[in-house]
């Protein structure tokens, strides 16, 4: 077969919408043309549907004949007996690839389901790559491409590529990335996998210039050992995080020895994706914060970091929990614990690592000074900056004033820049968001721009400390362990 | 060398196979052990109750009895393991206790060097559905189950990948000098590991593998019971 052309698959000139109906409804092949044309795809949309007619200003085509010239990708969604012809169409007109999202295939477990899904495979081995069927597509923010149903995600690329063979688990991470800071180099839903999955995407993605971290999710695989040594290959090069979705704690299967009995999936997934240096993860929030720390932090092992919050329990919390990862919190030394705890509020204060700065209203420049100074101690590898932002509702209510008007959250953000860039030691900001009833609307505003104004600047957020230094913990063990592997 | 032992072990496992058995016995299972190198208790098979003193001479008191059958694989929950006889009358005794389960099956009793060492483990090999066979190791004796201390990796595994079992494994800390006790031999622990994943690779007709105890001995590991199950079909 010929090389795949993932150049024209993922950034398409040319694409055709199959099945798009101009009687309107918001069905997958009309959602996915407005959810194009909304998010500003770069390319030319060329619908089909044999009753033709128009939709949305735009012509359709009858046939895929019909369209002068050759395509590049094309958006398959006719109900399944139809897909295997609409497909052999698309690869006639040079597609280099398809999206196929309607379902009632393999998934079906019946002897149709199956065999659509086997005249699929034997197209695509003629020479069109597929992706799906049963899938929610692509999302590539470069060239517009989206997801089903996504017509507001970011247009901003960045380096997580991330494999989902559930497209609910895609559109979520999409979302949930787009707050959080996360920037998409490509999202692939691909469904059934009856032709494009994990082990090849895995290759690609290793290859991929604009990824730099891949995460997944995975259900099961099409073949263990090419899997296994794809996602090896990819994580001796970058970062790659993985959530396993359907684990069980036994084997499932008739077994006689104690060794079996206790080699259920959980057990072999978990040894397996440590023996390839992958970060397995226990959620979709967990997956996401790992993708912000390995884009966010530079590529290292954080051994140390000094944490800085006002009030003494944040502290003990963060020294907890940076031990369940292995990262230390050194005390400073007598000398280095004068020279902050001049500058801070007293009483209250105490800065022998963990810092407790007193109260939540220290003016950022004085914490901007906290952080400099305590980045001198070269056991601190990272800063974890605990801020209680929402205190400044209380302020301002009593004040008779905005949230918004009172709280220093942009000059914050500058100053924790600049202080990680001129001391070369990265700042992790915590920003608990611990009042989100309805009649704190206003904070929620004011902590979602809050959360811009950092990551707009580099600085990784997170919402709880835990959740902070288990992200840091992955990015310290891979890097860890991949240095061990190159040593060996 | 290595060609000859997989020649020979894949010639013992059709034979067993055709005899129609499902496991090996314990004896069977470490002639398997024994071609790969692996560190096995001095023992001897006797069918016969007069064999059972000169065989006890022969590896020395304390010694242990256990019945060895392939239609018994989980012999000390049936109470057919009787350890730490010293002298000829305890041993005739373990016999007489141990011998009638065998009736009309095939093996016999083996007379076993008595292992000291206060710590256990267990290794052995597994077939995943999705990675084939798997390696694993964690703590031994009758703990392995219930705390569920077992980490696996895929075969082949590198010698890093053996000796990173030893580290995510809770039974770590036993491994180190403890209580008087010296450091686990590491690298024999490791060789072993890397050599159960070969078995695996080398035999498609092996389905299981229990080595539980592999006994420290001082720092040496001994596999002090082995159980190999085949696969059906």
């Amino acid at each position: 077969m010929a090389e795949t052309d993932f150049e024209r698959i993922f950034h398409p000139r040319r694409m055709a919408i199959v099945g798009v109906s101009s009687e309107g409804g918001y069905g997958f092949a009309n959602g996915m043309l407005l959810a194009c044309r909304a998010m500003g795809f770069a390319g030319e949309i060329l619908p089909v549907n044999p009753k033709g007619g128009s939709f949305a200003g735009q012509t359709i085509f009858r046939s895929l004949e019909e369209i002068p010239g050759d395509i590049d990708f094309a958006v398959i969604a006719v109900p399944a007996p139809a897909v295997p012809e609409a497909l052999e169409a698309c690869r006639r007109k040079g597609a280099a690839g398809a999206e196929v999202l309607t379902a009632g295939f393999g998934e079906t477990g019946t002897p149709e389901g199956r065999g659509l899904e086997q005249e699929i495979r034997e197209i695509a081995a003629r020479g069109i790559r597929v992706v799906g069927p049963n899938c929610f597509g692509i999302y590539c923010p470069a060239s517009g491409l989206t997801l089903l149903p996504g017509p507001d995600l970011s247009r901003e690329p960045g380096p997580v590529a991330f494999l989902s063979q559930s497209g609910g688990m895609s559109i979520d991470l999409a979302h949930l990335g787009g707050w959080m800071g996360l920037r998409f180099s490509k999202v692939i839903s691909f469904g059934n996998g009856a032709d494009l999955r994990e082990a090849e995407l895995l290759r690609y993605l290793t290859d991929d210039p604009e990824t730099g971290v891949i995460a997944m999710y995975v259900e099961g695989v099409a073949d263990g050992g090419d899997f296994f040594q794809a996602i090896r290959e990819a994580a001796r090069r970058k970062p790659v995080v993985v959530l396993k979705g359907g684990l069980s704690e036994a084997g499932g299967r008739a077994v006689v020895g104690h060794t079996a009995s206790m080699g259920g999936s959980r057990a072999i997934w978990s040894g397996v994706l440590r023996q390839v240096n992958a970060a397995r993860v226990e959620s979709l929030e967990e997956l996401a914060q790992a993708c912000l720390a390995f884009s966010y932090l530079p590529a290292r092992v954080f051994r140390g970091i000094s944490a800085v919050g006002g009030g003494g329990a944040l502290g003990a919390a963060a020294s907890d929990a940076a031990e369940a990862y292995g990262i230390r919190v050194p005390e400073f030394s007598a000398d280095l614990r004068t020279r902050i705890e001049a500058i801070l509020p007293q009483p209250g204060s105490s800065a022998a690592n963990p810092i407790d700065v007193a109260n939540p209203f220290v003016p950022p420049a004085l914490l901007g000074r906290v952080l400099r100074l305590a980045a001198e101690d070269g056991r601190v590898d990272l800063q974890v900056l605990i801020s209680l932002l929402y205190h400044y509702k209380s302020q301002a209510r009593a004040m008779g004033v905005g949230v918004a008007d009172i709280t220093p959250h942009a000059e914050l953000a500058e100053t924790v820049a600049t202080a990680a860039a001129d001391s070369g030691k990265p700042v992790v900001m915590v920003l608990p968001d611990l009042k989100r009833g309805p009649e704190d609307l206003d904070l929620a505003e004011m902590m979602a721009r809050a959360r811009e104004e950092f990551t707009g600047r580099g600085i990784p957020v997170f919402g709880a400390i835990g959740e902070a230094l288990r992200a840091i913990g992955h990015v310290s063990a891979y890097y860890g362990r991949r240095l061990l592997g190159e040593e060996s | 060398m290595t060609a000859d032992r997989v020649a020979a072990v894949a010639g013992l496992l059709a034979q067993v196979a055709a005899r129609g058995q499902e496991n090996l016995a314990e004896h069977e299972a470490k002639q398997v052990l024994a071609a790969y190198g692996f560190p096995l208790t001095r023992e001897i098979l006797v069918t016969s109750r007069e064999d059972v003193g000169p065989a006890a001479a022969a590896i020395g008191y304390p010694v242990a009895l256990k019945a060895s059958s392939p239609d018994i694989p989980h012999k000390s929950e049936q109470g057919l393991v009787r350890l730490g006889l010293t002298d000829e009358p305890a041993a005739l005794e373990a016999y007489a206790a141990v011998a009638p389960a065998l009736a009309g099956r095939s093996g016999g009793v083996l007379v076993q060097e008595m292992i000291t060492g206060r710590r256990e483990l267990a290794m052995g090999l597994v077939r995943d559905p999705d990675f084939g066979p798997c390696v694993m190791f964690g703590l031994g004796g009758i703990f392995t189950e219930i705390l569920a201390d077992a980490v696996f990796r895929r075969a082949p595994l590198e010698p890093a990948d053996a000796h990173d079992m030893m580290e995510e494994s809770r039974s770590r800390r036993i491994l180190e000098a403890v209580r008087g006790m010296p450091p686990a031999d590491r690298g024999t622990l490791a060789e072993m590991l890397m050599s159960l994943g070969q078995i695996g690779l080398d035999h498609r007709a092996v389905a299981e593998i229990d080595l539980n105890p592999v006994i420290l001995a001082g720092p040496r590991p001994v596999v002090a019971d082995a159980l190999i199950v085949l696969r059906g079909g």
